[in-house]
């Protein structure tokens, strides 16, 4: 009796511990938690944003996964230690580490682009407000909308999400925005420059004293401040606001830049109605000595192809409704400005064009503008 | 005596021999080769999250593979990394045929924005061609300035299209798209302002 108690209970004991040996080497619940990291990692994009960190993760999980299938056919004793588990414990703790570091990146990644996108915006339409204003829009030539197009770029890839290649057009486009400030320095940077303005003040003084000495009329044009004055016995009796070249801003230096040119002339005719098609025009004689004479040598330099024409038919003229040709250079005033203009000026009278009067002109100060966006950039 | 000796010889020779299991070599380089071609479709960019699974799995069979090779000759078994190469195998053909697919499709859509864009810019320059002068000669010009930027910009997106980065194409040409939209109100609102014109003179 005794004998047949012991041998049950022997193979009850084994039974049992066989049953308990007969354990899974990895609690599914772990699995499950390291495929929910997998899918987290997904979530934040992770295979496309961070790409290497992806890849080391599922690189390990595969080859815990493929141990874990092989172990599914051993037997483990409930008292074994489980390496597969450990190892794979280890994956869902670097792999929970991998999903908040990344996390927090994307977080500062996003605020960070976002800022940044945010900012180049509102410089660029504030620079572009400015460019306008001193009809420097031509001058940057394509480099306007190229800038454009990259801030447009990082808007878009924000909103895709896409920080990486969202910061990546931002930076295009603060260099693209560098780029503009400093092409506009390269090429305005006279409009801020003392001793040319003082150059340009003596100009435009000794005009007035011509027409208080020879009590007669004369006409300055400063380009920045957009002002035609009239000085009779060299006092100014009227001033009134001007349109120049759609390159106005530029000292002329050829047929076709657009720009209007600088220096003293003469109103060579006075061209009424039906003789000009723009109201009513005076005529200047561009290009005189000196033009040619700066013409000539910067041919000779090379800054000037040879084929290039140095052009004429500035006029002072009003305006008329019609088709731009390609090229323009002249002074433009509004019709009923012309009319009293072209009644008060005779053939002969001075002309002195200048780039400006003051320091504080529009264009200096947009400069020092861009440069300090320059600055924040 | 002397016949179970033999007997014994025979049958360990054959458990030896039949032991000595030889490494799925063919299978193992089928895998890699379509990991490869799957890459080679751009994988990577189109079904990334996929593609490093897949490069999981091929790391897995690599390691089954050399884990294997390390035991003694009897007890090799290469049936988990036949398994491993055979998923791995179908695994790379159906990732690759859905990046192409992907790409294809990403292709398209590049395509698309960049005729759009085209057009925007074509209809823009017809505009400009009407474009009046008026007051606003320098504004004008400007904006035939513009004009023939974004025509320039089109090339750029011509080229992210040859360099195969569509999402880059996609984004400059609708970029293109509004900023010719832009200038088009621009000259509508200068239309509007003005009217036509008789064309104007060198200077």
């Amino acid at each position: 009796m005794g004998a047949v108690y012991i041998s049950r209970t022997v193979a009850a004991l084994l039974c049992t511990a066989g049953l308990v040996g007969c354990v899974q080497a990895v609690p599914p619940d772990l699995i499950a938690a390291v495929e929910a990291i997998d899918q987290d990692l997904i979530a934040l994009h992770a295979p496309e944003t961070a790409p290497e960190e992806y890849r080391q993760f599922v690189r390990q999980w595969a080859l815990l996964k493929a141990r874990t299938q092989l172990d599914d056919d051993v037997i483990r004793w409930p008292w074994e230690s489980g390496d597969l588990e450990n190892d794979i414990r280890w994956l869902y703790v670097m792999g929970e580490r991998t999903v908040s570091q990344l996390h927090d990146r994307q977080v500062s990644q996003q605020r960070a682009t976002q800022d940044k996108v945010t900012r180049l915006e509102s410089q660029l339409h504030s620079i572009a407000a400015r460019i306008e204003a001193i009809d420097g829009r031509i001058l940057l030539g394509e480099k306007g909308v190229q800038t454009d197009l990259f801030v447009k770029q990082a808007r878009s890839y924000l909103d895709q999400k896409d920080y990486p290649r969202a910061m990546q057009a931002a930076e295009k486009a603060d260099h693209a925005l560098k780029a503009q400030a400093s092409l506009l320095s390269q090429e305005l940077g006279r409009y801020a420059d003392d001793n040319r303005i003082i150059y340009w003040q003596i100009l435009a003084k000794q005009t007035i004293e011509w027409s208080r000495t020879h009590q007669a009329t004369a006409i300055v044009v400063s380009k920045a401040e957009r002002e035609l004055s009239l000085y009779k016995n060299g006092r100014k009796v009227l001033s009134y606001p001007v349109r120049l070249g759609f390159n106005g801003m530029l000292e002329k230096q050829f047929q076709g830049d657009g720009a209007t040119p600088e220096g003293r002339y003469h109103v060579t005719d006075r061209r009424g109605q039906g003789q000009t098609q723009f109201y009513r025009a005076l005529a200047l004689d561009y290009p005189n000595a000196e033009d040619r004479r700066r013409f000539q040598l910067a041919k000779r330099s090379g800054k000037i192809a040879l084929s290039r024409g140095i052009g004429g038919q500035i006029e002072i003229h009003g305006a008329d409704n019609e088709r731009l040709a390609l090229t323009l250079g002249c002074v433009m005033l509004d019709n009923p400005n012309m009319a009293v203009l072209y009644e008060s000026v005779p053939v002969g009278t001075p002309v002195t064009i200048v780039g400006a009067l003051s320091k504080q002109n529009a264009v200096a100060s947009a400069l020092t503008q861009f440069d300090r966006g320059k600055e924040e950039i | 005596m002397a016949r179970r000796v033999a007997l014994v010889s025979i049958t360990l020779t054959l458990a030896l021999t039949a032991g000595c299991a030889d490494p799925p070599t063919q299978q193992v380089q089928d895998a890699e080769k379509a990991l490869k071609e799957a890459q080679e479709s751009g994988a990577a960019t189109y079904s990334a999250e996929e593609y490093a699974k897949l490069e999981g799995t091929l790391a897995a069979m690599r390691k089954e593979v050399s884990d294997q090779e390390g035991k003694f000759g009897l007890f090799r078994d290469y049936g988990k990394a036949q398994e491993l190469s055979a998923s791995a195998k179908a695994e790379s053909d159906r990732i690759k045929a859905a990046s192409v697919q992907k790409k294809e499709e990403a292709k398209a859509a590049a395509l698309q924005a960049q005729q759009v864009a085209e057009e925007a810019v074509r209809a823009t320059q017809d505009l400009v061609a009407k474009a009046p002068v008026g007051k606003d000669r320098a504004a004008v010009e400007a904006i035939k300035n513009d004009v023939e930027g974004l025509k320039s910009l089109l090339k750029q997106v011509q080229a992210s299209i040859d360099k195969e980065d569509f999402p880059a194409a996609q984004t400059q040409a609708k970029a293109i798209h509004d900023m010719s939209q832009g200038v088009s109100t621009e000259i509508q609102n200068a239309l509007a302002k003005v009217g036509r014109g008789k064309p104007g003179r060198k200077k």
